[in-house]
C-alpha cells in the first residue's frame, strides 16, 4: 500500500534575503484538504516561505515539490496548481474589478466560457456584484483584500496560498473569511494561511507551524482546544527570542 | 499564450492612464504645427524649386524631415512610457506576482514589448498619416517615404526595447526613464567627436544610432543599418528577461 503523497513538500528549503538568512533548512508537508497555519512574528520568515511556495522566489538550497514534481525546474506548475494573495493584495490601480479578474484569468489561461464563468463564480462568492466597474485605486483595504482572494481563487487552485489575508478586514469580513477558508478545505484544496493572530489559526486551521529567525520550531496538528496551549508556545518561543 | 494575455493587459493599461493620452496628444499636435510650418515654407519655395533640376520635393521638404522630428520625440517620448513597465510592477510587488502565476521571464517581457510597439507603432502611423494626407495634391516619393517610416519604426522598436531593458534593472521609473534617455542620447552622439575631428569611419560611427537612421531617412535602405537596429532589439529584449528571471534568485 502506498500514502498518498501530500501536494506540497518543502525539503530543507532556504533562503537568504537583504544578506541575512531568512528561511533556513524548512522542512514541511501538506495534504490536499488540510488547513495550515504559519505563525511567527514579523521577520520570522512567513512570507518568504510563502513567496517561495508560490513560486515568486527560488529557494538558494533544498526543493519545493508540488503535487511530487520540483517547482524551481517546473515553475508552470504554480500557474495550474497555486493562487496566491501575497500581504499587500498587488493590484493595478486604474483597471476595474472586472478588468481584475479577466487578465488574472487570462493570465492563468482561462479563455471564453471558462473565464467568464470563473469570473461570475468569484463576484458571487465574494459579494463583488456592486464593484465590478470600480477601479481598484478607489478600493477601500477590505475590498482591496477580496479582489486579491478573488483572483487567488478565479482558477480553482489546488493549493490556496493566504499571506496575512484578515489584514485590514473588519469582523463581518473575518468571519466570512473564514468560512471561504473551511469551504475550500472541504472542497480538497490546502491552505497556507500566514499570519499572527492566534485566533486565526485555532479558528480555521488543522495544523500549525511556528517559524523563528527562519527555522521551524513547532509543528502540529491542532484542535480547537489548543488556542492556550498553542499561545503559551507561541510567546515562549517570542520571547525567547526577544531575550536572545 | 500568455505572452498575449500580458500583451492585452498591458494594452488596456496603456489605454486607460493618461499618461499616455497627454503624451500621444501634445506630440501629435507639435508634430501637426510643425507640419504646417514646413508645408507653408514648401508651398512659399515651391516655384522656385521647380526650376532647379533635381530639386528636393515634398517628400525631401516636408513628409522626411517631420519624421526626423518625430525621432527627435520619440527620444524622450519612450522612455517615459517604458519607465514602469517592469520597474513600476516592480515597486508594487505585481513582478512578483506574475512570476508566482509560473509566466516565463521571456513572456512577461515579450508582452509589455509588444504593447509598447503597438502605440508606438500607432502613433507613428499618425504621423506619417499628416503628409500622406496631401498625397492627392502633390507629388510623393513613395519609395523615400516607405524608407523613412521604416527607419522610424526600427528606431522605435529599439527605443522601446532599450525603455523596457532600463526599466527592467532600474529600481524606480524614473531611474528607468533617465537611463533610457541618457543611453539613446549617447548612442545618438556616440560618434560626435570622431566625426567633428573629420573621421566618418570605423567602429564608433558604426555604434552611433545616428549613422543608421540618416541613411534611412535619405530614402537607403542597407541591410546593416536594418541588423544594427534588430541587433540592439534582441539584445535590449535579452538583457531584460535575463534581469527579469533574476528576479527569482535575487528576490
Amino acid at each position: 500500500m502506498t500514502l498518498p503523497q501530500p501536494l506540497l513538500k518543502l525539503e530543507q528549503a532556504s533562503r537568504r534575503r537583504a544578506g541575512r538568512t531568512a528561511v533556513q533548512d524548512l522542512t514541511l508537508a501538506l495534504e490536499r484538504g488540510q488547513v495550515l497555519g504559519l505563525l511567527g512574528v514579523n521577520g520570522a520568515g512567513k512570507s518568504t516561505t510563502l513567496s517561495m511556495v508560490a513560486g515568486a522566489l527560488a529557494p538558494d538550497s533544498g526543493r519545493i515539490l508540488l503535487d511530487g514534481e520540483d517547482l524551481a525546474e517546473h515553475p508552470a506548475l504554480a500557474r495550474r496548481l497555486v493562487g496566491w494573495l501575497p500581504e499587500r493584495a498587488p493590484l493595478w490601480q486604474e483597471l476595474t474589478v472586472g478588468e481584475h479578474l479577466d487578465a488574472h484569468g487570462r493570465l492563468r489561461g482561462l479563455k471564453g466560457a471558462a473565464l467568464k464563468q470563473a469570473r461570475a463564480r468569484m463576484v458571487e462568492r465574494l459579494e463583488l456584484a456592486p464593484l465590478e466597474r470600480r477601479l481598484a485605486g478607489v478600493l477601500s483595504q477590505g475590498q482591496r483584500q477580496r479582489l486579491g482572494l478573488a483572483c487567488a481563487l478565479l482558477h480553482q487552485p489546488a493549493l490556496l496560498v493566504l499571506d496575512e489575508p484578515g489584514n485590514a478586514l473588519d469582523p463581518v469580513q473575518v468571519a466570512a473569511l473564514r468560512t471561504l477558508i473551511r469551504d475550500e478545505a472541504a472542497a480538497g484544496t490546502a491552505v497556507i494561511l500566514s499570519t499572527h493572530v492566534l485566533a486565526e489559526v485555532t479558528a480555521v486551521c488543522d495544523r500549525v507551524a511556528i517559524l523563528h529567525d527562519g527555522a521551524l520550531r513547532h509543528e502540529g496538528m491542532l484542535t480547537s482546544a489548543d488556542h492556550a496551549a498553542l499561545e503559551q508556545h507561541f510567546f515562549a518561543i517570542a520571547t525567547a527570542r526577544a531575550a536572545a | 499564450m500568455s505572452a498575449l494575455a500580458v500583451t492585452r493587459l498591458e494594452l488596456r493599461r496603456l489605454f486607460v492612464r493618461p499618461l499616455a493620452w497627454v503624451l500621444g496628444a501634445l506630440t501629435l499636435a507639435w508634430l501637426a504645427w510643425n507640419f504646417t510650418l514646413m508645408l507653408g515654407s514648401f508651398l512659399a519655395a515651391q516655384i522656385r524649386l521647380a526650376a532647379l533640376p533635381d530639386g528636393p520635393g515634398y517628400t525631401d521638404l516636408v513628409a522626411v524631415p517631420l519624421l526626423a522630428k518625430l525621432a527627435e520625440l520619440a527620444f524622450l517620448v519612450v522612455p517615459l512610457l517604458s519607465m514602469s513597465a517592469l520597474a513600476g510592477e516592480r515597486r508594487e510587488g505585481r513582478l512578483a506576482l506574475l512570476l508566482g502565476m509560473g509566466l516565463k521571464p521571456s513572456r512577461i517581457v515579450l508582452g509589455k514589448y509588444v504593447a509598447l510597439l503597438v502605440w508606438l507603432l500607432a502613433w507613428l502611423a499618425l504621423v506619417v498619416a499628416m503628409p500622406v494626407a496631401l498625397a492627392h495634391a502633390t507629388a510623393i516619393d513613395w519609395g523615400k517615404l516607405a524608407a523613412a517610416a521604416l527607419g522610424m519604426a526600427l528606431l522605435l522598436a529599439s527605443l522601446a526595447a532599450l525603455g523596457l531593458a532600463c526599466s527592467a534593472f532600474a529600481s524606480h521609473p524614473a531611474i528607468a526613464a533617465a537611463a533610457a534617455l541618457v543611453i539613446t542620447l549617447g548612442l545618438w552622439a556616440v560618434n560626435l567627436g570622431a566625426r567633428m575631428a573629420g573621421v566618418d569611419d570605423g567602429a564608433l560611427n558604426w555604434l552611433a544610432m545616428s549613422s543608421h537612421l540618416q541613411p534611412l531617412l535619405r530614402g537607403l535602405v542597407a541591410s546593416p543599418d536594418v541588423v544594427w537596429f534588430v541587433l540592439l532589439t534582441v539584445v535590449s529584449l535579452a538583457l531584460a528577461t535575463r534581469r527579469v528571471a533574476a528576479e527569482r534568485e535575487r528576490g
